[in-house]
């Protein structure tokens, strides 16, 4: 869409904005609730970037929090101390999330996996001296 | 000084803190400045002014149509990272005088974000400037031993025997012969007024001590670890286990230093683990696991032994 | 809030002195310097004024003037009045970050005091350190006396900081020639000069908490060429007028008269000498000379450099029958820098004029009466004669074998 713009349409000094208007109260709303500007990389997805995706049994997490702190894609949607789902947005599969996720409520499986029945099909941990810190 | 300081006393507090680091990003998936990075930002609800050097990060969050920066933020160069924050505090000070700041209530946190090619090599007379002269900013090296961004040639902060594009192993080398840098011990001898190596898989240690960096008047110097998948060759997901050998084995030990003198450890592994360990979870050491090199390795553990032993006697002596 | 200085009508100040009181009138809100030769006495000035409570902004020793000019760019990035000085080797150190400030279109002012460019190491006056920086996008305003100094800094501010303009702005003056050599300044009290120049007028600031704001983004092929179009478009669009409202301003309130392009006996001149800095005013003394002789010899002197004004320097030059460019700067391997902007700017037009460059005074090497004479005498010749009776390109007031090319 912005290819399309001339040199004329831009702001001087490639400057850019991340939000729409005032970002009086940044920290004290969540990001869905954010007017973020279309030059915000929130705004984009780089959902192409993966070939594998985690997926969260939510009755398995223990709510700990690790995946939430190591992503490094905020893509781990964490609300009120409670994990919520994870932001297939902005996951770029990396599985930082899946080795640091002391139970087995965070696995990685093919991109092309469907959600519903891997849920269904959960696998059994395997030797848990192997997983988490 | 005011200081909004966010719930770090367990990680489900934490988990509460603002976000003003967006994804969608360039950076390469398990990317360890972005662990660095929030664990930054997301440790203060106070305004910031932010500022990067030319390198990964740069590059990778501030490329036009793009930016993943929530908070005002400045790229001159590679060098000046630094100078860009201390002129943006300096402009603050003297508009704060003036008394035309537009929210004179609220003062943000001035923070540089450089890598270790910014910090140690290029941009290093910009940051002792800035510390000599005392600005009240943060200075967070995201050292990952190499100059990343540009296909991970040598720094002064990669290690001996590390293979790094311009200073390869081969049949004839074990790749970096010099020892890394001591940015710590330089920073600190600026008497600055608080300096601390930070880790960020030990995130309550580092988010502690970026709060306490926030917390004081001067300038303030980080250096985080930042293991990098791409450059240190290991699997994207294994970031924060390798970031665990680095702080099990003392490769990369966690201290503080406070104007410039008094030094407190501020983790000390219940069971510390072979340097072997580490450096064997990394392509990059790979060629040490040979009968030709493999005497660097006991090397290594000479010395990360000898600055463990340096460490602890510092920390007894407090001078 | 600062003490006011009182200042005569008339005071006495070499051109760096000049410059120091200018910073001080306009206010400025941070200055991140260092010292070089012979620049230093405006950052000595103002450490003076800070000193003593003339001056109440912020005052950054920069280790380098790369990094003073680094601080700068934060500084004005952060958003505030911003302004700087340095020469030569200090300038050459900079030039990475003053094409970031030109890009970045940050309103920074830096007084550069021109000196020569090393090797060899030199600390006097000429013109290398100006066209070093030629292409990184600042406007650039040329000054000839302390006069000029002191006025041009004004300017400066005014036309850089507009918010049509938003371009950095440099105002040079001769190394030594002009910044130590003291002269007559008539002055602007403090009120008068703060008013011209204006308050500032904050845009893209990063210190507006509430409109956080991403500077010096990356562009890359999609990206860069239109964003440097841009620039490209305000210098050759925005400043030129902007520039004519300040001299006009500085006109009623001063009886000062500036102009883009300064013409002195140019009405009917057969030959004409165009150059910069103290040496303009040199040449003025001859073309008065040779005019009471008969001899219709004009001078032009380059006022704005950046942006080049092709067309009122075309016009200036149209009928002239024999030009002279003379570049103080060596070109190592081509013509000077003077000669093709001129050639650029008669090229396509209906001049018949013979066009000559000459090189002169690098280091500090004078310019003298004589030397000009000669340079005149040369004009003649190719006046005459309707063609190129002298070389191209020759090298006045040098030691040794004449030396000259094409």
């Amino acid at each position: 869409m912005m290819l399309e713009n001339g040199w004329n349409t831009f702001e001087i000094g490639s400057v850019l904005r991340p939000f729409e208007g005032s970002a009086i109260d940044v920290v004290e709303k969540l990001p869905e609730d954010r007017l973020y500007s279309p030059a915000n990389s929130f705004s984009i997805s780089v959902a192409d970037w993966r070939i594998e995706k985690p997926l969260l049994k939510l009755d398995e997490c223990i709510h700990c929090q690790f995946c939430w702190i190591y992503c490094p894609d905020m893509s781990i949607i964490s609300r009120d101390k409670k994990m919520e789902s994870i932001d297939y947005e902005h996951c770029k599969g990396c599985g930082i999330c899946v080795e640091v996720c002391p139970t087995n409520a965070l696995l990685m499986f093919p991109e092309q996996t469907d959600e519903a029945e891997a849920l269904a099909n959960w696998p059994e941990p395997e030797n848990s001296a192997m997983k988490g810190m | 000084m005011s200081q909004i300081k966010v719930k770090t006393k367990n990680l489900k507090n934490f988990s509460t803190s603002a976000e003003r680091f967006e994804g969608s990003n360039l950076l390469c998936p398990g990317c360890a400045h972005s662990i660095i990075v929030r664990e930054v930002l997301n440790a203060t609800d106070d305004n910031l002014i932010l500022a990067a050097s030319t390198g990964c990060l740069e590059v990778c969050t501030a490329v036009y149509p793009h930016t993943s920066w929530d908070a005002s933020w400045i790229h001159i160069g590679f060098e000046n990272g630094s100078s860009a924050v201390a002129g943006a505090e300096a402009m603050h000070k003297a508009l704060k005088k003036k008394g035309r700041l537009k929210q004179p209530e609220r003062t943000p946190k001035f923070v540089a974000f450089g890598g270790d090619g910014a910090t140690y090599d290029i941009g290093f007379q910009w940051i002792s400037g800035c510390f000599e002269r005392g600005h009240d900013m943060m200075y967070v090296c995201l050292d990952n031993e190499v100059y990343a961004n540009t296909g991970g040639q040598r720094s002064s902060s990669t290690p001996i025997g590390a293979s790094a594009s311009t200073s390869p192993a081969g049949s004839n080398s074990y790749g970096e012969k010099k020892n890394k840098k001591d940015i710590m011990a330089i920073m600190a001898a600026h008497g600055a007024p608080y300096v601390a190596q930070v880790a960020p898989n030990k995130w309550k240690d580092m988010v502690g001590k970026i709060q306490k960096g926030f917390a004081t008047e001067g300038p303030v110097f980080i250096n985080a670890m930042s293991a990098c998948t791409t450059e240190w060759k290991f699997a994207p997901e294994d970031t924060i286990a390798v970031s665990d050998l680095a702080t099990e084995s003392l490769v990369f030990p966690l201290y503080e230093i406070i104007d410039g003198t008094e030094l407190n450890i501020t983790y000390r592994p219940k069971n510390i683990i072979p340097v072997r360990d580490y450096l064997g979870a990394q392509g990059r050491f790979k060629h040490l696991f040979t009968k030709q090199y493999e005497h660097i390795i006991d090397e290594w553990q000479t010395r990360v032994d000898a600055k463990w032993e340096y460490l602890q006697r510092r920390e007894e002596v407090r001078i | 809030m600062a003490n006011i200085f009182e200042l005569q009508d008339i005071e006495v100040w070499d051109g760096n002195m000049a410059a120091s009181h200018a910073l001080r009138q306009a206010q400025v809100d941070v200055v991140a310097a260092y010292p070089i030769t012979p620049s230093t006495p405006i950052v000595e000035s103002y450490s003076n004024f800070l000193a003593n409570d003339y001056v109440d902004g912020e005052y950054v020793m920069a280790e380098s003037e790369h990094g003073a000019m680094s601080c700068c760019i934060g500084a004005s990035a952060a958003g505030g009045r911003v302004a700087t000085a340095t020469s030569s080797q200090g300038y050459a150190l900079m030039v990475e970050t003053l094409y970031s400030a030109g890009g970045m279109r940050l309103p920074i002012v830096l007084n550069v005091v021109n000196r020569a460019l090393a090797a060899p190491l030199n600390v006097n006056g000429d013109h290398s350190d100006m066209y070093l920086g030629r292409d990184s996008g600042w406007i650039q305003i040329d000054c000839y006396n302390p006069q000029e100094a002191y006025d041009m800094n004004l300017v400066a501010f005014r036309v850089a900081e507009d918010h049509d303009v938003r371009l950095p702005a440099m105002v040079h003056q001769d190394g030594f020639m002009t910044s130590h050599t003291a002269q007559k300044v008539k002055t602007l009290t403090d009120d008068v000069a703060y008013k011209f120049v204006g308050e500032f007028n904050p845009m893209n600031d990063m210190l507006d908490l509430d409109n956080p704001v991403t500077h010096g983004a990356q562009t890359e092929e999609d990206w860069h060429f239109e964003h440097k179009a841009l620039q490209h478009h305000a210098l050759m669009t925005n400043v030129i007028p902007k520039i004519q409202e300040a001299f006009d301003e500085l006109k009623i309130i001063s009886g000062r008269e500036y102009n883009l392009v300064e013409k002195y006996n140019m009405d009917d001149a057969d030959l004409a000498i165009v150059c910069m800095g103290s040496s303009v005013e040199t040449a003025i003394e001859v073309s008065n000379e040779l005019r009471e002789q008969g001899i219709k010899a004009g001078v032009v002197g380059i006022r704005v450099f950046r942006p080049f004004p092709l067309e009122q320097i075309a016009e200036a030059l149209i009928d002239v029958k024999a030009i002279a460019a003379l570049d103080r700067s060596s070109p190592n391997g081509t013509v000077g820098a003077l000669y093709n902007e001129l050639a650029g700017a008669l090229f396509n037009s209906s001049t018949k004029a013979i066009l000559t460059g000459y090189v002169y005074g690098l280091g500090g090497r004078d310019l003298t009466k004589v030397n000009i004479h000669t340079i005149y005498r040369d004009l003649g010749k190719n006046a005459q004669n309707g063609q190129l009776m002298t070389p191209l390109q020759q090298f006045t007031g040098l030691r040794g074998p004449k030396l000259s090319f094409f």
